[in-house]
């Protein structure tokens, strides 16, 4: 034999009366306020930031795949505009060099003394005379 | 019950007060909603252990989200949301974590005193075919889907009103009461071999 919806909800109705025994919430709530405590001081730091940044993130809710999605495409933005690229190099045919390579005597130079710097009056035929 | 749209929150000052930082006023929701809470967390986990833990948690995380709450609300449909979605998400967790059975369930649940009428208790065949009927009736409301079991828990052993269950679980009262209907359905036939 079935028993009736009324009869099931008599039934489960007198589980409302189903209570935690005396005191519960006295201990409750001083593990409670221990466990404030203890985030309080957890939240300092970097760890801290983080988990506050998680629980921002986890509250969001559907929104945060989209919040997710435009914070990747916006790193790999960053990266691409960021990344040194290497310039372009056109490889140029070499020859091997087959003979000694000396270096250079530094040219002498003039001995301004030795010089006559005097304004020439004579010049030749086309060039000004001073 | 608080009618959301008729009434202004009893709990603003509490909440604003908690809002600010006082302890004491958070101290007081908790011992308000406490034992409403405690009672449909227990009989959707049906395990006391897991039962303290989740309440912690619930009632942590109401505290740490006081600032984001704008009551649109009241506080009281608020925070039972709040249990009610970490209660099943508690559940799916446990669920994956260890495919638990009846037998890991609280000895207590299976021995709930709240169903032994006193009057019974002078007649040990009668109190023997109410215990067994209990048991049943636990076994029964563990086979219920949680979607099931969580508006069998709210509606036939909390009193709460269809209306609230429906702002509470953001779903239609048309939702609620069908639910409810398939919800009895299977508690009747799983309960037809012991009842006289």
């Amino acid at each position: 034999m079935k028993p009736t919806v009324e009869e099931i909800g008599t039934l489960l109705a007198l589980k409302r009366h189903e209570r935690p025994e005396d005191g519960y919430f006295d201990g409750f709530l001083r593990e409670f306020h221990q466990r404030l405590r203890a985030e309080e001081a957890q939240q300092k730091g970097l760890a801290g930031w983080w988990r506050k940044t998680s629980a921002w993130f986890s509250d969001l809710g559907a929104s945060k795949w989209a919040y997710a999605g435009g914070l990747a495409y916006a790193t790999i933005v960053v990266l691409v505009m960021t990344f040194p690229r290497g310039q372009e190099v056109i490889p140029t045919a070499t020859t091997p060099v087959n003979h000694e390579v000396r270096s250079l005597e530094p040219a002498a130079v003039e001995q301004l003394d030795a010089l006559d710097l005097r304004p020439s009056t004579k010049g030749r035929t086309g060039e000004q005379e001073f | 019950m608080p009618d959301d749209s008729l009434q202004p929150d009893p709990d603003d000052d509490l909440v604003a007060r908690a809002r600010n930082g006082d302890t004491r006023a958070f101290d007081a929701l908790i011992l308000k909603y406490g034992e409403k809470l405690y009672g449909l967390v227990y009989n959707m986990t049906s395990h006391k252990e897991d039962t303290h833990d989740l309440l912690q948690d619930i009632f942590a995380k109401a505290y740490h989200s006081l600032p984001r709450f704008r009551g649109q609300s009241s506080f009281y449909t608020w925070i039972y949301q709040i249990a009610v979605n970490m209660t099943l998400n508690f559940l799916k967790k446990r669920k994956r974590r260890s495919g638990m059975s009846l037998n890991d369930l609280d000895a207590s649940f299976q021995d709930d005193p709240a169903l032994v009428d006193a009057s019974h208790l002078a007649n040990p065949e009668k109190q023997s075919k109410l215990h067994e009927l209990q048991k049943r009736l636990n076994e029964a409301m563990l086979s219920l889907s949680e979607a099931h079991r969580t508006v069998v828990t709210m509606f036939d052993i909390q009193g709460i009103p269809h209306a609230e269950i429906a702002r509470i679980l953001k779903v239609s009262e048309g939702t609620v009461r069908s639910r409810l209907h398939y919800a009895h359905l299977h508690l009747q036939s799983k309960l037809q071999d012991y009842w006289e």
